[in-house]
């Protein structure tokens, strides 16, 4: 008891000690006339006494003692009265409050345990649960939509995959996905069970931001609810493509034509015997190439070439393309046949197994497409490129570049047969995978999942920009806290002021910049109350006891009762009333 | 007086709530006619009318003094009837009067400023509000509806411009006063020339059309935007003139611009070319096929209906003969005129025609394709029409006793040699007619089918080397078993020749020779045709690839074929032609096989190399040849490239982030020119999309309802992005660079 004493008013110590040792002089002055008496010293040490108290019922001293205080009730939204009418008649008299997002709990300071009832407090403000005794007890189920995620940029021409779960799901009902115009895109109806998973796909028809809308319509076609899906659609460049090959194919004249149709740049070498070649030419590509340097490939996006101008490099030109493809990231393509699918490991990093099947099927209407019996061999390293769920190619990162091939053989009689946009699909899916990816300046991250009016967003960014300076598009300057460890990581908070999107500029680059939109409160409201609920288990977990260990451990400031420093001071008084009466 | 001066008072009382009353029916009507109208003018006339009305069947000037009295003694007892003494002088009264006259003064003076004059102010208040109410209802009526048709109006039947920026207010808006549009059809229509303001033109196709559009301002320039195409006005004294001929359909509109330079643009209008159809003709009661015997009367009576839009101009039948059969067969065309004379520009006719087959010169065995062919009056040229083609044959007496001897066709196959097909599918016939036939019958039926599967198996049996039974094969053999032996001494050499010239054709090489052979699918000659090669190739030792790979299990499978037909001939032979039926589908079956496979072979032998030059070959002589560079440039544009970005645009214009300008103008332009293509083939689908693009033009559209409208419609009609890699741009993270590069190194 005696190790923490501690006054509650530590800063009127210096004058209070003072005073006191004044009002003592005075009173021993005022006595001064009785000293030599043995009461003299009675009186002084009785007189210490009443001002000792006097100043601490000032002072307020108090001491470290095991926390008694008792426990309190929060109750956030969604919570059930039937749960709080059982914890108040188990609990008589005990405190609650109800929360408001991003307002001080008062009740806090009386209390150490917390019942927290509902779906919980906002992340945002969970820090004022930090050292409590909390048990999370839930609320009511969120009712609608409960998660929504899908790709924020997605590249002009391939699809928004949109994933959602619903937990109120009424028969007849139907989800739908809508463009910005309010044109249906895809739709899946509801069906009976708790919670379902929803997947709906689009492919945006024109480049921008935009947003699309997450429809919930009953059977007869009444907007039961509109979630705004935000999404940035961005325009990519046209690659720029070497195609290397030892003899004309028509897979390769195919695939030249495909290519060079859609714009795309492209060299192709095809040999005609010994040293002499045939060099087409396309869309502005110049200077024929003849041995691989990385100098001469590291402009290019794409390197595609058949199996045996690969197994017929030279050691310079393989370690110059191997170099290309690390260091500048170029991809390499390689036209397979059944020479590639018998190299050695060292020759080749893909690797193959065989399966013996010929023929898979893809698209719509289902057509067949030829394939060697042949799967990529399960390698952490192998990343599978599928169409319609069939894994159709693989390709092997190399540092800042890819090396792929496919196992398909002689899709040109798709387009033979009048099939252009599955060829068209396959290749572009397949190509878009291996292809040099142009390098961006900064990779931005939301972590907060619902950016809202006057709340705080949370962003992270990823960049090898030294001194980066990120402004809101008011030009305010938002401060950034570099990670720790990772020195091209930063995280910053910003709190927008309008709805809609909001852009966060890096100051020394415009075309690193980043939009997110700030929903409404009515927006996104069941996916906030999941993701609160969600984020309130992760940090009081779902059991709904108060851990003992907090309990226990928890000591707290109290101020001893200054009645016993009025009793003292009383019966000092009262002496020193007394005493010149009785002796007197 | 007092008393007198009370009364007076009371009078002009009631006066004043007549002329309230009328005042308040005026401003009833006036209001109402205001209502109306919108015209102030109308409702002060209107409200002075009424009031003017109100206060002649009012006349509240007419109400005197006496009037005044009288309702005053009626109502009032204390008045005591006399009231009216009041009104006359003192000095003419008699005392008793005076006397009266002061009392009644004196207990009339509380009561009459209280008493109030007869009225109908209420009654008239009600109507007032009531017709107020009724004006407003009936402007609402008017607003709603009239609005509708009004606008419809100046829509469909006459051309509107709207600036299509913000203009000075200083300048005049040139008005357009009249509009006559001129629709001349082609001479051959018949249709007189149609005068019209709709600027929606339909017309025949090849019809002029000429614009005339005056103007009361002044304009400097007049122009049609015809999808894209600008197109000048010439000028006309004082209108403007454009006459165009119509050759496609298509969306047009008009632009102009006054002194100042301000561009005005009309509204979208359609220009639809309607294709004069084809003459449709029709031969009535008549078979397709019309059978004559040899010695009926073979004339063909034909009545057909021509039908045209604008006119028929000729018809005639055109009678195709066809002589003989198979590879001699002959044709003669001939156009047979109409008896009667066709009178040209009808819209339709009905004629009739006896056709005389005698007369086409047509023995028996021949057939005759006839049709009906009608044109129409269209210039340059003429649409044609036809009808069905029909069919008339002369039965040939001869075929019908057509004898083996003839020169068979190949797939006459005289039935004395069936396939295993045919075998079965009599057996199957024999079954089931067994119950219907007599037991002898059914015996010499089933002898005779087994017969015929033996006569099969030795035709197979002859390329198996079965030697000694091959002379039964072919040539005139009869249904009767016996004389089998009697064919016997027939020298094995000539069958075979016999064999080949009749199942197969024979050319020149070998090659060619199997190539004609497989696409001759009929049923009985393909069996033996497939049979050809393989009995070619049996002998030919020097081919390995014949004499291994195949050969072999040919052989085998042909045996086993043979053997099978061995046991469906022994239970045809034993009556029981249902036991023989699995054995003759497994010979079937196999016989099938043996013709594939021997398909697959034809093939692969197929392929001549070029020759090469022998000097050349191996030499390694490349110093001839050298690089080849091509260089070749494709402008690649996505689809709607314009549209897209439009939408793009759009959305930008909906967030309220930037204004319209002269950038966005130009693009939606474009945008319009884009979609007009695809608007032609499918007007119901893009017109709207087409005029709210070009509405944008009209600075009164630029709100964010129409934008949004647009951008919807636009991405309605959009069709998908197709396919194509492009490069993403993508942070390189370095930890992330870091992994893979371990991953590479331990790999």
């Amino acid at each position: 008891m005696n190790d923490g004493m501690v006054l509650v008013n530590q800063n009127l110590l210096v004058p209070m000690i003072l005073v006191g040792l004044v009002l003592w002089a005075v009173f021993i002055w005022k006595e001064w006339s009785q000293r030599g008496e043995r009461r003299f010293w009675i009186k002084l040490i009785v007189s210490f006494l009443a001002i000792l108290s006097l100043v601490m019922t000032l002072l307020k001293p108090s001491v470290w003692q095991d926390s008694i205080s008792g426990k309190g009730i929060v109750l956030t939204e969604g919570y059930e009265t039937s749960q709080l009418d059982s914890l108040k008649s188990i609990y008589k008299r005990i405190q609650t409050e109800d929360y408001m997002k991003g307002r001080t709990l008062s009740i806090l300071d009386d209390v150490d345990s917390l019942f927290l009832l509902g779906r919980g407090l906002a992340p945002f403000d969970l820090w004022q649960l930090q050292d409590k005794s909390i048990a999370f007890i839930g609320g009511k189920r969120v009712e609608g939509w409960t998660a929504i995620s899908h790709e924020n940029k997605i590249p002009f021409g391939e699809k928004l995959h949109l994933n959602a779960k619903h937990s109120d799901l009424k028969t007849g009902h139907w989800a739908i996905l809508a463009d910005n115009g309010g044109n249906p895109l895809d739709s899946v109806p509801f069906e009976e069970v708790d919670e379902q998973l929803i997947q709906l796909n689009a492919k945006p028809k024109a480049s921008g931001q935009f947003v699309y809308r997450l429809l919930e319509k009953d059977s007869e076609g009444n907007i039961i609810s509109e979630e705004p899906i935000p999404i940035q659609v961005l325009e990519g460049k046209p690659l720029k493509i070497l195609m290397v090959n030892t003899f004309p194919t028509f897979e390769t004249k195919y695939l030249k034509n495909f290519l060079t149709e859609k714009g795309h740049e492209l060299l192709a070498r095809t040999q005609l015997t010994k040293g002499k070649y045939k060099f087409e030419y396309f869309n502005g590509a110049s200077n024929p190439i003849y041995g691989f340097t990385v100098e001469n490939l590291k402009e290019y996006d794409l390197l595609v070439m058949d199996t045996d101008s690969y197994t017929a490099l030279g050691r310079s030109s393989k370690e110059a393309m191997e170099e290309a493809v690390k260091t500048h990231g170029l991809g390499v393509f390689v036209q397979p046949d059944e020479n590639l699918f018998r190299l050695a490991e060292r020759q080749s990093p893909l690797q193959f197994d065989r399966d013996f099947i010929t023929e898979i099927t893809l698209g719509v209407p289902v057509q067949s497409v030829q394939k060697y019996p042949l799967e990529f061999k399960n390698d952490v390293r192998t990343q599978r490129i599928s169409v319609d769920s069939a894994n159709v190619a693989a390709y092997v990162p190399m540092e800042k570049g890819k090396m792929g091939t496919t196992l398909l053989q002689n899709t040109y009689q798709l387009f033979l047969d009048g099939k252009e946009e599955l060829y068209a699909g396959i290749w572009t899916q397949i190509l878009n995978n291996i292809a040099r990816e142009q390098e961006a300046l900064a990779k931005w991250k939301a972590l907060t999942q619902t950016p809202r009016l006057d709340e705080p967003f949370q962003f992270e960014v990823r960049t090898s920009m030294s001194g980066i300076q990120v402004t809101t598009d008011k030009e305010a300057n938002i401060p950034l806290l570099q990670d720790g460890l990772v020195q091209s990581k930063w995280k910053g908070v910003v709190y927008p002021q309008k709805k809609g999107w909001n852009e966060l500029k890096v100051s020394n680059d415009s075309v690193a910049h980043y939009s997110y939109y700030v929903f409404d409160g009515n927006q996104h409201k069941t996916i906030s109350q999941s993701e609160t609920l969600k984020a309130n288990l992760r940090q009081f977990g779902s059991e709904n006891t108060f851990g003992a260990s907090v309990s226990a451990s928890k000591k707290a400031k109290k101020p001893i009762s200054p009645f016993w420093f009025y009793g003292l001071l009383l019966l000092c008084l009262g002496w020193l009333w007394l005493e010149p009466k009785l002796s007197g | 007086m007092m008393g007198a001066a009370a009364i007076q008072q009371f009078r002009k009382r009631w006066q004043h709530s007549k002329y309230l009353e009328g005042l308040l029916y005026a401003i009833g009507v006036g209001a109402f006619v205001y209502l109306l109208t919108h015209t102030i003018l109308f409702g002060v006339l209107g409200l002075i009318v009424t009031c003017a009305i109100a206060f002649w069947i009012l006349k509240p000037w007419k109400i005197s003094s006496e009037n005044a009295v009288g309702y005053i003694d009626a109502h009032i007892p204390q008045a005591g009837f006399s009231s009216g003494l009041l009104l006359s002088p003192a000095n003419e009264l008699s005392d008793l009067s005076k006397l009266q006259q002061y009392r009644v003064a004196l207990q009339l003076e509380p009561v009459l400023s209280k008493l109030r004059p007869p009225h109908n102010l209420l009654k008239a208040a009600l109507v007032m509000f009531g017709l107020m109410l009724m004006g407003f209802a009936a402007r609402f009526v008017l607003t709603k509806f009239g609005n509708q048709s009004g606008g419809e109006s100046s829509n469909t039947e006459q051309i509107t411009f709207a600036p299509k920026d913000s203009l000075t207010n200083t300048t005049e808006v040139p008005q357009l006063i009249e509009t006559n549009i001129t629709i001349q059809y082609p001479g051959y229509t018949g249709k007189a020339t149609l005068n019209t303001v709709d600027p929606n033109v339909k017309a025949v196709e090849g019809s002029r059309v000429t614009w005339n559009l005056e103007f009361d301002g002044n304009v400097r320039e007049v122009e049609m935007d015809l999808m894209g195409e600008h197109i000048d006005f010439t000028k006309n004294q004082e209108s403007y003139q454009l006459t165009k001929k119509l050759e496609a359909s298509g969306f047009y509109s008009f632009t102009f611009k006054d002194l100042d330079g301000n561009d005005y643009v009309s509204d979208l209008y359609s220009m639809e070319m309607v294709t004069d159809e084809p003459p449709m003709v029709q031969i009535e009661g008549l078979d397709n096929y019309t059978y004559f015997e040899f010695d009926d009367d073979k004339r063909l009576m034909l009545s057909t209906n021509i039908s045209d839009d604008f006119g028929i101009d000729d018809a005639y039948i055109v009678a195709t003969v066809s002589k003989g059969s198979g590879e001699s067969v002959k044709f003669r065309e001939e156009a047979v005129r109409f008896d009667r004379v066709i009178p040209k520009g009808n819209k339709r006719i009905q004629l009739q025609q006896a056709l005389d087959l005698d007369a086409l010169k047509m023995d028996p065995g021949d057939e005759l394709y006839f049709y009906v062919e009608a044109l129409d009056q269209k210039t340059p040229r003429k649409n044609i029409g036809r009808s069905e083609t029909y069919f008339a044959v002369i039965r040939d007496t001869v075929t019908d006793g057509f004898a083996v001897e003839g020169n068979l066709g190949v797939d006459l196959m005289p039935d004395y040699f069936r396939s295993q097909r045919q075998l079965i599918i009599d057996t199957e016939k024999l079954i089931a007619d067994r119950p219907n036939i007599s037991e002898k019958d059914f015996k010499f039926r089933s002898n005779e089918l087994g017969f015929d599967q033996k006569q099969l198996r030795l035709k197979y049996g002859q390329f198996m080397g079965d030697e000694t039974e091959m002379q039964a094969a072919a040539g005139q053999v009869s249904n009767v078993e016996g004389e089998v032996d009697h064919e016997e001494d027939h020298g094995h050499e000539d069958n075979e020749d016999d064999l080949l010239d009749e199942y197969s054709h024979k050319h020149d090489s070998e090659n060619e020779h199997n190539l004609v052979a497989e696409g001759d699918n009929h049923e009985h000659g393909n069996e033996d045709d497939v049979d050809d090669p393989l009995h070619d190739y049996v002998h030919n030792h020097s081919d390995p690839e014949a004499s291994t790979l195949f050969e072999k299990s040919l052989k085998a499978k042909l045996r086993d074929a043979l053997d099978i037909m061995w046991d469906a001939e022994l239970h045809l032979r034993l009556y029981e032609p249902e036991k023989s039926l699995p054995y003759q589908y497994d010979a079937l079956k196999i016989i099938q096989d043996i013709k594939n496979s021997a398909r697959i072979y034809v093939h692969r032998i197929g392929f001549d190399p070029p020759p090469i030059k022998e000097e050349n070959r191996l030499s390694g002589d490349i110093g001839d040849i050298t690089n080849f560079d091509k260089k070749e440039v494709f402008e690649y544009q996505m689809p709607f490239t314009s549209t897209r970005e439009t939408i793009a645009r759009l959305e930008h214009l909906i967030l309220g982030g930037k204004q319209f300008n002269d950038q966005d103008s130009a693009l939606f332009i474009e945008a319009g020119n884009e979609l007009a293509p695809k608007a032609i083939s499918e007007p119901m689908k893009y017109l709207k999309v087409l005029q709210g693009l070009r509405d944008l033009e009209k600075i009164a559209n630029r709100t964010k309802e129409k934008y949004k409208e647009v951008q919807k419609n636009l991405l309605q009609v959009l069709p998908d992005v197709e396919y194509n890699p492009r490069k993403k741009a993508e942070y390189r993270d370095e930890i992330n660079l870091l992994y893979l590069k371990e991953l590479g190194v331990y790999e």
